[in-house]
């Protein structure tokens, strides 16, 4: 271990740890050879053993050469980059007349969407200013020593990391099936009590997982690896190898408390009210006004609930009234505009389904996103395409 | 997918147009009846899982029911929901009438005449649900009528679309809401000519049963 030293990624005093690797080489006595200590974090750091010194008179082979030349190019490249990204923030932040000193990224990004408006839709495509690091992805270091030799057993297959990871989870769950079979002999149940809880978590998506491993996976690579995680997890003893699983662990978002739940303000007559703007349904888009407490008036557009005159859009417009059994007990006020009754009245349904999170508990707030009230229905009508009849439908079609 | 979602929304204010579906990941929205059913780990699952918006067509009242909603689809022509959900209103009508004529006709057996005619229909959907049914299997040159087990769903939608069938075939000078009313009340009685027609393909699939195994062979 002590004879092993790191190699930082590209970019990142690569010349610097590049030299010392090899005048580490050549200080480097014997070493067992085939002793590989890689640790989780792939990209970061590439393990590199000192050569035996049989090995170190030889010369740098052509691979390592090339290696180098690459390394040093990018290393320059890289160095410019930082240079005229320096040099960037410093402009911006006199144009925006702030201290280049304290100038965050945040600043940066606010500088550019102001001095560079655009119209374009994807926020991919807008202007933006970035640190090089961030532009420019991780690349491997060196997986040979100078002889040309790879570290890795696996290099050869392309991807050593991610085979590397593929082979440490099957020995995870080889370890906890002996440790499984070991404890039914003695006739110990698992601890029910440490058992893992995924609920909140996900396996790491493809993307992550190729960031993490600063190797490009095929899809069906990814499904290997998730199958093998989820085998792993399935294990009654997940627990014994928690922190093994966690670094490939993604925690989920809470959804109820996603959105924060407006509080009540007091109008004139001391009644609490809470309006929703902008709920859109369809082409329908309407403002919905709740009061509370009220005697379960409801007035559209100046009329009653007999604004719409089919039942199945009065009945979708009580749906969360009913549901958080409210009915009777608030008033709504609403306007709307364009669309047909049915969206109408959704546009309604989800602007009172949302005022109404202000007057109930959270477990109810829960059970309205449940049923599916909390959630903007944000479909429209599919176009008709040409050659077809509609959306999806074909004409028929007859061979003769 | 979250991504996409957000753009989604972003797009529907914009007014432009781009999506008409729900994303993959979305679970279907829950009723009140489900939830209560789950128990607490099972609904914290849940929590982490962005839901569809409930239907149009959707209540968590007492009277809402799903082969209701599946009988008002079968009825509806030419995308005319409203006129379907009347006919079925007013079937529901008819058979509350004549059960509550039969209740005071015959103030004995109060108990064994029932007067909800949700409860009705979907006892005579039940009632006239099939098992079994036959498809014509190609062996050896040869067309056999063989008896094959049909799904649930399926059972369901025969049961309905027989019901209608039935109804649809009577005197026109009648309108549907009575014809449908009678159907309903003859199965829901495990008698008329729906119950038969299922006790015909069942009879059928009897008949056929040293057939069965071309099913797999």
């Amino acid at each position: 271990m002590s004879k092993t030293m790191a190699l930082r990624v590209f970019g990142l005093n690569l010349v610097k740890t590049n030299r010392s690797l090899l005048q580490n080489a050549c200080k480097a006595t014997a070493l067992p050879a085939g002793q590989t200590v890689a640790e989780a974090s792939y990209a970061t750091e590439v393990t590199v053993h000192a050569s035996p010194a049989a090995i170190q008179k030889q010369k740098v082979s052509k691979a390592m050469k090339a290696y180098l030349k690459r390394a040093t190019e990018h290393d320059e490249f890289m160095k410019t980059q930082h240079l005229e990204f320096q040099i960037g923030k410093r402009h911006l932040a006199n144009m925006m007349g702030a201290d280049a000193e304290t100038f965050t990224q945040e600043d940066i990004d606010e500088a550019i969407s102001y001095l560079f408006p655009s119209g374009l839709y994807d926020p991919k495509a807008r202007p933006a200013m970035k640190t090089p690091e961030e532009v420019f992805p991780a690349r491997k270091a060196a997986e040979f020593d100078e002889t040309g030799r790879p570290f890795h057993s696996m290099f050869y297959t392309g991807k050593p990391n991610f085979f590397q990871l593929l082979h440490e989870i099957v020995e995870e769950t080889n370890k906890l099936y002996e440790l499984e079979e070991r404890m039914l002999r003695r006739g110990i149940k698992p601890d029910e009590n440490q058992k893992l809880e995924i609920a909140g978590f996900q396996v790491l998506p493809k993307d992550q997982l190729e960031t993490q491993l600063v190797e490009s996976i095929a899809d069906i690579e990814y499904t290997n690896f998730s199958n093998s995680m989820d085998r792993l997890i399935a294990s009654p003893y997940a627990y014994k190898s928690k922190a093994f699983i966690e670094r490939y662990l993604k925690p989920l978002m809470d959804q109820s408390k996603q959105l924060e739940v407006p509080k009540p303000k007091i109008d004139e007559q001391g009644r609490q009210y809470i309006t929703t703007y902008e709920c859109l349904r369809k082409t329908a888009r309407a403002d919905v006004t709740v009061r509370m407490p009220g005697t379960g008036k409801i007035s559209i557009n100046g009329q009653d609930v007999s604004y719409f005159e089919d039942e199945n859009s009065r009945e979708q417009l009580l749906f969360p009234l009913n549901y958080s059994e409210l009915l009777g007990k608030v008033d709504v006020e609403a306007n709307v505009e364009g669309g047909g009754p049915s969206g109408q009245s959704g546009a309604i349904r989800w602007g009172i389904a949302m005022c109404l999170r202000s007057f109930v508990d959270q477990e109810m707030i829960e059970s309205m996103r449940l049923a599916g009230l909390l959630t903007r229905d944000y479909r429209r009508r599919e176009r008709k395409k040409f050659g077809q009849e509609g959306a999806r439908r074909k004409y028929t079609w007859k061979k003769r | 997918m979250a991504v996409f979602y957000r753009i989604a929304i972003q797009s529907s204010i914009y007014g432009c147009r781009s999506m008409s579906m729900f994303p993959k990941h979305f679970g279907d929205p829950l009723r009140k009846k489900d939830m209560e059913d789950l128990n607490k780990s099972e609904l914290t699952k849940f929590y982490h899982i962005p839901i569809k918006a409930a239907l149009n067509n959707h209540s968590d009242t007492v009277f809402s029911d799903e082969i209701k909603l599946k009988m008002m689809n079968y009825i509806t022509k030419n995308g005319n929901k409203a006129l379907a959900r009347g006919l079925l209103s007013r079937t529901f009508e008819i058979i509350k009438r004549a059960q509550t004529e039969r209740l005071h006709l015959s103030p004995t057996d109060k108990q064994n005449v029932n007067t909800n005619a949700e409860k009705l229909l979907i006892e005579a959907v039940e009632n006239s649900r099939p098992l079994l049914q036959l498809t014509s299997i190609k062996r050896g040159g040869v067309n056999y009528q063989v008896p094959v087990p049909i799904t649930k769903k399926r059972s369901y939608f025969l049961a309905m679309k027989w019901l209608l069938d039935a109804a649809f075939e009577k005197d026109k000078k009648v309108c549907l809401p009575e014809r449908l009313a009678w159907e309903i009340l003859d199965a829901a009685h495990g008698q008329g000519r729906v119950i038969k027609k299922k006790d015909d393909v069942h009879k059928q699939c009897e008949s056929n049963r040293a057939y069965a195994h071309y099913r797999w062979s």
